[in-house]
């Protein structure tokens, strides 16, 4: 008797609530882009901007805000930003950070406590400090 | 330091192709060189050894599972029939591969 | 001395090389003493490669900055214990260890199995030369820990965030696990090349995927305590990739040790098998690429290096070869035995696999997706903890609920009737819990009531297996109830073992449910003399201490805890300054609460030059049953690993038998 398995019909029915759920998951909800300062020019809505520390930090990131400007990992434009929240105790002119939020009127301004530092790694070969 | 270093190098890498080569140094010259591997008659009795142990854990997890209470009676009369028969089949099936292997092997010697 | 590491390394390629080619050959052609000899080149290996551990450990342990390994990763003022951890701090050292512990395993795993099967072993020799020929090589050619240079006066000591206990133990036992999936990934490949369709490779490689697996829960235990107690952002896990690249071998190991007990039991999914293990495997070997390249930027982001390169294709390489591999085997790998019942254990087992795999395919495209979008589209799209998240809620829910139904199911085919008896009380136990913790407040995160409820529903479908167990034993032997019971666990370890182990996980689910649905956060800053309330918390800050330690100096803010209203005791929160690296690290104040396994969790994250301190404190509740289910889950494994003196025989009889017919 050639009973079609239920395993299969099982397998393929899971599979396709499974691309399904996945599917409407991401249509709706999505990643956040990260870019660097030169591709930021025009962007609205919330983006994670990467890049290099630079300038002179000044403020208080747990009262009015830390104000300090990210420029290309590998470039000069910059983007002055604003901070307000946790800072990660790697945070220096010169590490690469990462921060999600949004440009106003050519000022970043930072989402609350998502400032990220990229560890210096351990497995880096001596040349590249 | 480079020296001994070198020298231990040396002693290790020598040992290493000594312990490879064992199996040709202890047996210069063997009676037979051949792997043993399952023929067909092997692998259909492995299969088989197989299934025995199957049937038989499958009777003795009925009886715990009906012991313990996850198996209803009703449940566990309509089940222990078919399973008894199936652990029947398969030792069965053992009993005669052993006669005729035993029989070829007492022929051949 | 660099050059006898280097020489030892070079004879451990050498040895695996040969193992590789001329097992392969060996096997192919038949010929004993050559397998033989393949073997014994892989037991050889061990020893060359412990050569090579021992000149590097020397090196670390005399501060010879010769070695550009130890200069990088030590410093004069380091403390011991560190500089030996220091081993597997860096890239070289790190792949010094796999090779190690490869060597080690796949030496051990061929002792103890080839006796049961030598044609078997002839054919898995070659496999596990070929991973080692792979890792050889790359200490070799690639990533050398034995490079020298002019010896600086001082190294750059070792990265503070490792200066920590965990490092100790945390790397190693994530290595174990691993490597650790190598042994059934190469018995398995053994198995399709010699062309054998029965359970040999499962049975001999049971145990091997069991410590595996274990290390790897445990590795990553570890690490989320660490995360938690020494890193500081109040959690235990952000969805790292390189947390994650532990998570998904786990992942497809837990499905592959649920599936090969339906191949035990019922003759089945012997393709799925071999495809999970193949999985587990690249997702081994996935995770230390991740972990070792710059592929993914992390939070323990690694630079880029051409190892990253070799790594993806020693990974594609496996992946194709495993799967043309069981591809032409497919013929005879079908079996006959179909799934009587959507209603049973199989089905049930089924069901966790699905979903195990999901949530593990998922976790992997979220860690891959920002890399194919950077060269689809040229920016890179992170996926964080909302993406996780999601999908962790929506495949783990059911994953929980099943825990609990599995046990309540027998094999085949269970009638409706015995199911609902069965389910009577541990569904009773679950809905009783909920209603309470609804009416005490809990329907403020309806995810987390309902993990709770499950959670409830699991632990009562757990106790009661253990109730009607014990009960069934004692039904037949009479004598002590505790005799009852520890008899029946030892007759049935890895059922009971299996059960001990879902219970640690519930306690996980548990307490990752408590502390992230229900937590509550404060920031304050705040002089001395100035308090904060959270919760039934106060906290006042009294004054800021410092202290000169052996490599870095102390800043330790002291507070006063009250807990609704009385004295409790006083916790210290700061920050670690290291000169040698520059770098300051965070020193969090934790103050546990055993009778309710809840944690108080202080960050200090500003010192301000005027004298105050902006803190920010959590309260985190039942936190603690996750560490709790560490141990649980270690004591779960071990009782299921326990080997049974009657299956020992049982086994050993049905190989016997056959080389008996075999006229061996």
């Amino acid at each position: 008797m050639a009973r079609p398995s239920p395993v299969r019909l099982v397998i393929a029915l899971s599979v396709a609530a499974a691309l399904a759920i996945f599917l409407l998951y991401v249509s709706v909800a999505g990643g956040t882009p990260s870019i660097q300062p030169s591709q930021l020019h025009g962007r609205r809505g919330e983006v994670a901007l990467v890049g290099k520390v630079t300038g002179s930090p000044a403020g208080d990131a747990h009262s009015d805000g830390l104000r300090f400007r990210i420029r290309d990992v590998s470039g000069a434009t910059s983007v002055p930003v604003v901070y307000t929240g946790s800072v990660p105790d790697l945070f220096k002119v010169g590490r690469e950070v990462r921060v999600e939020g949004k440009l106003r009127n050519g000022l970043f301004v930072a989402k609350k406590d998502s400032l990220r530092t990229k560890c210096p790694s351990k497995y880096t070969t001596k040349k590249s400090t | 330091m480079t020296a001994v270093a070198l020298a231990v190098g040396a002693v290790l890498a020598c040992a290493c192709a000594l312990f490879v080569a064992l199996p040709f140094l202890r047996e210069p010259d063997p009676a037979e060189d051949r792997l043993d591997e399952p023929g067909a008659l092997e692998k259909r009795a492995l299969e088989l050894a197989e299934e025995k142990d199957r049937a038989l854990a499958a009777l003795k997890e009925l009886e715990f599972d009906h012991r313990t209470g996850k198996i209803s009676d009703e449940d566990y009369r309509e089940l222990i029939g078919p399973l008894r028969l199936r652990v029947a089949e398969a030792l069965r099936a053992l009993e005669p591969q052993a006669e005729s292997t035993e029989e070829r092997v007492r022929a051949t010697s | 001395m660099p050059e006898l590491g280097r020489a030892a390394l070079v004879v451990c390629l050498g040895l695996a090389l040969y193992a590789l080619l001329v097992g392969g050959y060996a096997a192919a052609t038949r010929k004993r003493r050559l397998a033989r000899s393949a073997q014994n080149a892989l037991f050889a290996a061990v020893a060359s490669t412990v050569v090579a551990t021992i000149v590097l450990l020397a090196a670390l342990l005399r501060h010879d900055f010769s070695f550009a390994y130890v200069a990088e990763h030590t410093s004069r003022r380091l403390p011991t214990p560190y500089t030996i951890s220091a081993f597997w701090g860096g890239q070289e050292g790190s792949l010094l260890l796999w090779l190690l512990i490869l060597t080690g395993l796949s030496a051990l795993a061929v002792v103890l199995a080839r006796r049961a099967a030598g044609d078997l072993i002839a054919w898995v020799v070659p496999v596990l030369g070929l991973v080692a020929t792979f890792f050889a090589f790359m200490l070799v050619a690639v990533s050398s820990p034995f490079a020298t240079q002019a010896a600086p006066a001082d190294g750059a000591g070792l990265n503070p965030s490792l200066q920590n206990p965990y490092m100790m133990i945390h790397p190693p036992c994530l290595y174990l696990g691993y490597v650790g999936l190598t042994i059934p990934f190469a018995f398995a490949m053994g198995a399709l090349l010699a062309r054998r369709t029965d359970e040999l490779w499962i049975v001999a490689t049971r145990r091997w995927t069991l410590v595996a697996w274990t290390a790897l829960g445990v590795g990553q235990l570890l690490g989320a305590h660490w995360a938690y107690v020494e890193v500081g952002w109040g959690g235990y896990y952000a969805w790292d990739p390189v947390e994650n690249a532990a998570l998904m071998p786990w992942l497809a190991a837990t499905a592959f040790l649920h599936s090969v007990m339906i191949q035990e039991k019922r003759g089945m999914l012997k393709v799925w098998n071999v495809l999970l293990v193949v999985l587990a495997f690249c997702l081994a070997l996935f995770g230390t690429f991740l972990t070792r390249s710059g592929v993914v930027s992390s939070i323990h982001s690694f630079t880029q290096s051409p190892l990253g390169a070799w790594f993806l294709g020693f990974i594609c390489l496996i992946a194709i070869g495993s799967l043309a591999l069981i591809l032409n085997r497919l013929p005879i790998l079908r079996s006959k035995t179909r799934m009587e019942s959507l209603v049973s254990r199989e089905a049930t087992f089924l069901y966790n696999n699905l979903l195990l795999v999901a949530l593990c395919l998922t976790i992997l495209w979220g860690v891959i997706f920002p890399i194919l979008s950077e060269a689809v589209r040229g920016e890179q799209i992170t996926v964080s903890g909302p993406y996780y998240n999601f999908f962790l809620r929506i495949f783990g829910l059911p994953l929980l609920l099943l825990m609990g139904i599995g046990p309540l199911v027998a094999w085949r085919r269970a009638s409706l009737r015995s199911l609902g008896r069965s389910f009577a009380w541990p569904a009773a136990i679950g809905l009783a819990v909920g209603i309470v913790l609804l009416l005490l407040g809990a329907g403020s995160s309806w995810i987390g009531l309902l993990a709770y409820t499950f959670s409830a529903f699991v632990l009562g479908s757990i106790g009661y297996e253990f109730v009607r167990g014990t009960r069934a034993r004692h039904a037949l032997t009479g004598g002590p109830w505790l005799a009852a019971f520890s008899e029946l666990v030892a007759r049935n370890r890895r059922r009971y073992g299996g059960y001990i182990v879902h219970a640690a996980i519930v306690l996980l689910a548990i307490g990752v449910a408590g502390s992230s649905a229900y937590d509550k956060v404060r920031e304050r800053t705040l002089s001395p003399g100035q308090t904060m309330a959270i919760g039934s918390y106060g906290l006042t800050y009294r004054e800021l201490v410092r202290r000169q330690g052996a490599n870095a100096t102390e800043f330790r803010a002291l507070l006063d805890v009250r807990k609704d209203g009385n004295r409790v005791g006083t916790l210290a929160s700061g920050k670690n300054s290291y000169p040698a690296e520059q770098q300051t690290s965070n020193e969090v104040g934790i103050r546990s609460d055993y009778l309710t396994g809840e944690d108080l969790f202080v960050i200090t994250d500003q010192i301000n030059p005027n004298g105050t301190i902006a803190f920010k404190v959590l309260v985190k509740p039942l936190v603690n049953l996750i560490w709790l289910a560490g141990v649980v889950f270690l004591i779960g494994s071990l009782v299921a690993l326990w080997p049974s003196a009657v299956e020992q025989r049982r086994l050993a009889d049905r190989y016997r038998e056959l080389r008996a017919l075999a006229g061996a």
